[in-house]
């Protein structure tokens, strides 16, 4: 590779994210799933201000009152309004997705830049052994030590999914920056003498910025489907709601021929699963440049 | 000879791992884990009978020396007995893993084995619209929980509200007749989640390989679709899917099993583990995790033999 | 060139179009040229001239989709290689026509001996048994300049350097007897030392197996040393094609022009900097209604910003695309 190619690079990354959201604005599934999970968005926000969704926990109704105009849902075994609880569970579903994802992929970036940078030295070697080790670890046994370590701390289930879902970024940032730190405007950095440091964080960071977007929302997904399961075994949200807990709430109901519960969970889980699952796919389809 | 050489090198080359795995989870669930001292003693005990509990457990030990203990029960493959039952938790485990074995493997076999012919029609039919249907039905899959997938299943399959053939819950392998109608639906909500995933990632192997210079080589000779098929595609696509389905086993006989188990009432490890979890049984959770990262250790020993055997560029070094 | 003899391949007035997100790009914007037997032509031209996509339409080898031949016709001793079967195609590929590659590395079949993925074109167009096979393949090796063939056969592509793949590929390319080789940038990933080799090698072979080459490169100084004719390729069309000798005493089109003069060399007069064709080869999503070259051209004229000229024969064996070529 010749000098033109390598001070031609910042250009072509400027171009990488105008020609993807020009790609993306044209992806009509794409764009109709970042509307729903938009919505969903809304409704989270709007259970987390305190507009909608006040009394998820209080008995206002009898038990298992039919689809109405007051209970969209119907009311679960307890009487307790179901549509509600679905809107709460949104901010739970949310809450849990947003921080570990956040987390997840900025340790995953952070450490994966770190070990990709010194690919072959010690703190290589250290930071490939951790990731295997956690990778190693029978997942919900993680969870369940990390919540007897933390004494039933409620973020016991956020830290144990941090804790294991960094590994997969930080892999594949490894490799990118692998890949990134031969170009010659890497080296060229080097050889001026700019600072380890600063290379890492201004130079190789941003530009794995596009893999880190769709990895973020990857884990998103990942923390989401784990958490409904989790609390479903009750190693999950404790006080609170989720839809885990809801479709735990309804493995009564549902053998006595009541569905609301059960549907208005596993509904509202998938259509927001599935919207997300489409806007990565869709991400990664903007920013890949193979694609023309 | 040489063989031999090489696998037990790679075996010591899995000790740092296997050190790994089980310091982070005696730290964890050991160390910092929950004290039994007064789920023994009840709250109005004595300090002198506190002190001997204490002792018996092992509490007042050094950190290292408990640790250490742990790795030798590890090396002899004694656990001691659990806590909640009694029973010696080798013999709970020998009992319990073939039933989850049998659940399972059945699920594993089809979710991977259906899931690369999709991947293969999707691939030979790039960008029409069966690779479309194909993947917009693997992302629907990948989009429904497991725990929906199985109560889904088993309104459909084994409830008065659905085709009520198959039984509700529970486990027999008295007959084959019994597995199989126990197996059925567990099976079937296994196919069904893991189909997703597992068809996107080999159809992203297989398009690759399908990509490659030689495959524009075999064809630029004349070679015939279906042998570039077999010697180009799939003997070359053989070392991400071997990785694939062997890393999945350890995670699928512990990780998978445990929704299913607990929820079916199926008496294998899965639900041992989970009992376990909620019971705080430290010596069942020890036994447990040790055994996965050995687990993880032979899958790695094993995928590098396997890579030799299809490609000839990996050698025993 | 014997102007008496019926060419080998005729390839006429052909279109070749990648369908992308973005829009339509056309690769091969009605290219026409005869092949004769025994004589090797270069097809010189920049990166993404369309080269490259002209040597993979003769064997029907553009990846479909997104490529498509939307016009033309190759015909090889007659036959229309756009208008027949797959089936039919697939004897052709290997057998009349052989396709070496610019990437030696890449190109074989990693899992397999060479020596296996040879067995497998040889039998698959000639009558042998994998046997037979086996030891034409070691000749074949031998033929190329690979010492010891009895054991190279049964190593792997890694195994080797790229230059001994690089023969490999061509004794694969020759064992069936092909009337015509088209050579895809054969030495460009080799050092200049095995390129002159593997080129030697060449035209060896093509001396004792008799046959057409068509050698696809950027490098006019491989087209001088090897080729009896060039044809120069600039944004999917072929602006001029000419006798070795001609073409490089007599360069008609600017751009041949400019690009001789771009070769570094040892000049009578030293100059200070190399000659370089200014501006930037036009994307082929938004291709200029006139000639593809007039913004990069000294010599443009109204003209040839309205209207595309067509490859006309001048004196001798030139032909050229240009209103006003270079006298």
């Amino acid at each position: 590779m010749n000098a033109p190619a390598a001070s031609a690079l910042p250009a072509r990354r400027e171009g990488l994210w105008s020609k993807a959201l020009h790609k993306f604005s044209r992806d009509r599934a794409g764009l109709i799933s970042l509307v729903i999970v938009l919505l969903y968005t809304i409704v989270a926000l709007g259970v987390w201000a305190g507009l909608w969704a006040t009394e998820w926990a209080d008995v206002t109704g009898t038990k298992w009152m039919p689809v109405s105009s007051e209970y969209w849902f119907g009311t679960n075994l307890i009487g307790q309004d179901i549509f509600q609880r679905t809107l709460y569970s949104t901010r739970t579903a949310f809450e849990v997705g947003l921080v570990v994802a956040v987390l997840a992929t900025a340790v995953g970036a952070l450490l994966g830049a770190v070990a990709g940078f010194f690919s072959g030295s010690w703190i290589d070697e250290i930071a490939l052994w951790l990731m295997g080790v956690l990778d190693s670890i029978p997942f919900y046994l993680f969870v369940a030590a990390i919540a007897f370590a933390l004494q039933d701390n409620p973020y016991a289930m956020h830290v144990a999914m941090i804790s294991t879902f960094w590994t997969t970024v930080a892999r594949l940032v490894r490799g990118e920056v692998i890949k990134l730190k031969s170009l010659e405007y890497v080296e060229a950095a080097h050889a001026i003498g700019v600072p380890e440091i600063t290379i890492i964080f201004r130079h190789i960071l941003p530009n794995t910025f596009h893999i880190l977007l769709v990895q973020g929302t990857i884990t998103f997904v990942a923390a989401i489907k784990s958490e409904v399961i989790l609390s479903f075994l009750g190693l999950g949200v404790k006080d609170g709601m989720s839809w885990g807990l809801m479709i735990a709430e309804s493995t009564l109901e549902v053998m006595a021929g009541f569905f609301n519960n059960f549907l208005a969970a596993s509904v509202f889980l998938f259509v927001l699963v599935m919207a997300f699952n489409m806007f990565s796919d869709a991400l990664q389809d903007a920013l890949d440049p193979k694609k023309v | 000879m040489e063989t031999l050489q090489y696998i037990l090198r790679k075996l010591l080359t899995g000790i740092p791992l296997l050190l790994g795995v089980t310091f982070i989870s005696f730290l964890l669930m050991v160390y910092f884990g929950p004290d039994k001292t007064y789920e023994l003693l009840g709250k109005s005990a004595t300090p002198e009978q506190i002190e001997e509990v204490r002792h018996q457990l092992g509490y007042d030990r050094p950190f290292i020396a408990r640790y250490g203990q742990y790795l030798k029960e590890l090396a002899t493959m004694d656990f001691g007995h659990s806590d909640s039952t009694g029973e010696p938790v080798s013999g709970l485990l020998s009992r319990t893993i073939p039933i989850s074995l049998a659940l399972i493997t059945p699920g594993f076999v089809l979710g991977n084995l259906i899931a690369v012919l999709l991947a293969l029609v999707a691939a030979y039919h790039r960008s029409s619209w069966v690779d479309r249907f194909i993947m917009g039905f693997s992302v629907v899959g990948m989009s429904i929980s497991f725990l929906i997938a199985i109560i889904g299943f088993q309104i459909l399959l084994s409830s008065s509200y659905g085709l009520n053939m198959f039984p509700v819950r529970g486990w027999n392998m008295s007959t084959v007749g019994n597995y199989l109608s126990y197996v059925t639906v567990p099976t079937l909500a296994t196919v069904f989640v893991s189909l997703g995933y597992n068809t996107r990632f080999y159809r992203a192997v297989i398009v690759e390989e399908m990509t490659r210079d030689h495959v524009r080589t075999a064809r630029a000779f004349g070679i015939p679709p279906a042998r570039i098929f077999y010697k180009n595609i799939l003997k070359n696509s053989m070392i991400p899917i071997i990785t694939r389905v062997i890393f999945s086993i350890p995670l699928v006989v512990i990780s998978g099993s445990l929704l299913i188990e607990s929820y079916f009432g199926i008496p294998g490890v899965g639900k041992v583990t989970f009992d376990a979890i909620t019971t705080g049984d430290q010596p069942v959770l020890k036994a447990v995790v040790g055994l996965t990262a050995v687990l993880f250790v032979l899958a790695q020993l094993l995928t590098d033999i396997l890579y030799r055997a299809v490609d000839p560029r990996v050698t025993l070094k | 060139m014997n102007p008496d003899q019926a060419p080998l391949l005729r390839v006429r007035d052909l279109v070749v179009e990648f369908s992308t997100e973005v829009g339509v790009a056309r690769a091969i914007d009605g290219i026409s040229f005869d092949i004769y037997p025994n004589e090797t032509v270069g097809l010189v031209g920049e990166s993404g001239c369309g080269k490259t996509v002209t040597g993979l339409s003769i064997l029907g080898l553009i990846p479909s989709p997104p490529g498509k031949i939307v016009r033309g016709s190759i015909e090889l001793m007659g036959k229309d290689l756009t208008a027949i079967p797959e089936k039919e195609l697939r004897d052709i590929r290997g057998g009349d026509i052989s396709m070496i590659f610019q990437e030696p590395m890449t190109a074989l079949n990693p899992v397999f001996t060479i020596g296996n993925q040879m067995v497998d074109v040889l039998t698959q167009h000639r009558n042998l048994t994998r046997k037979q096979a086996h030891s034409v393949a070691i000749e074949m090796l031998d033929k190329v300049g690979i010492p010891a063939p009895g054991q190279r056969i049964l190593e792997y592509p890694h195994q080797l350097s790229g230059g001994m793949r690089q023969r490999v590929m061509i004794a694969m390319a020759l064992s069936c007897g092909p009337k015509l080789l088209v050579a895809d940038e054969p030495t460009t990933a080799l050092d200049v030392t095995t390129q002159a080799q593997v080129l030697e090698q060449i035209r060896l072979l093509q001396d004792e197996f008799q046959m057409a080459v068509i050698l696809v490169t950027h490098d006019l100084g491989v087209v001088a040393e090897t080729c009896d004719r060039g044809i120069v390729m600039y944004c999917g069309s072929i602006v001029e094609s000419a006798g070795i000798e001609d073409l490089f005493n007599h360069p008609c089109h600017p751009y041949t022009e400019g690009l001789l003069q771009s070769i570094p060399r040892l000049r009578e007069k030293p100059v200070d900097r190399l000659p370089i064709i200014p501006g930037r080869v036009p994307d082929l999503f938004h291709l200029p209604s006139g000639c593809r070259f007039a913004d990069r051209c000294s010599k443009v004229t109204d003209r040839c910003r309205q209207e595309a000229p067509v490859l006309q024969q001048l004196t001798g064996s030139t032909a050229v695309s240009c209103f006003n070529p270079v006298a």
